[in-house]
């Protein structure tokens, strides 16, 4: 597995996580009586911070153990190469992305026009952009498991 | 991202450079071993200047390394059929 497609099983696994988090706490709110406006901000925030500090985190931390693995097992200093056909992988996996989350946005506003109320939207809104992440990673995996 | 219609001999020119290894090729251009992989799938099709750097590699003009299959590009069968319709038409 190269350093770019371990980068994108790190990312998945931390999206999907966050994802799992994000639901389990929508869940909370509804069985508590509904979206309360500062319980759905407050999560909004965590969401955006967690998104931002646990993926450098994890990054970080998966490029820490591969390198003392890759010490222990070859005796040499580990590379981590991120070559154009990376970059092509990414591009594909961040169209995909824009595709789902663009979808997931309109779809949160279109049930604001319908008539839900605007915490329904702001938190179709986050949904979308963390479900885009995700599928433009699996996407990527796709691509890196292909081997194309 | 499926075939391309660059095609290659790189697995032969690693054979007759010493058994080369894509692993030894892709350190050479600066790439992974798994895009070294791709290019000889033909599953991937390498930049200009990857391609240079490949046949510099091995010594040889871009032309002895890769190959473009015209015939089987979708953009040149459409308009080869179109022309063949023309000149049936005449």
């Amino acid at each position: 597995m190269t350093y770019q497609a371990r980068k994108t099983v790190v990312s998945l696994g931390t999206y999907c996580l966050i994802l799992l988090y994000f639901t389990l706490r929508l869940l909370g709110m509804q069985q508590a009586g509904g979206l309360d406006s500062d319980k759905v901000f407050r999560l909004w925030l965590i969401v955006i911070a967690a998104s931002i500090l646990v993926t450098v985190t994890a990054t970080i931390l998966s490029n820490i153990v591969y390198a003392i693995v890759e010490v222990i097992k070859t005796q040499q200093k580990p590379t981590f190469i991120e070559d154009e056909r990376d970059e092509f992988i990414k591009l594909r996996g961040d169209r995909v992305g824009y595709i789902i989350s663009s979808a997931g946005i309109f779809g949160a506003m279109l049930s604001f026009v319908l008539g839900q109320s605007a915490l329904v939207m702001f938190t179709g809104l986050i949904a979308a952009g963390l479900l885009g992440q995700i599928a433009g990673d699996i996407y990527r995996l796709v691509l890196y498991r292909r081997g194309s | 991202m499926g075939q391309t219609n660059v095609s290659n001999d790189i697995r032969t020119l690693r054979f007759l450079h010493g058994e080369m290894t894509q692993q030894q090729l892709a350190e050479k251009v600066g790439v992974t071993r798994q895009t070294i992989g791709a290019i000889e799938k033909e599953a991937y099709a390498p930049s200009l200047e990857l391609a240079f750097r490949i046949a510099h590699v091995f010594g040889k003009p871009l032309e002895e390394v890769f190959s473009y299959k015209a015939e089987q590009d979708p953009i040149f069968m459409d308009s080869s059929m179109q022309q063949e319709e023309q000149d049936g038409e005449k």
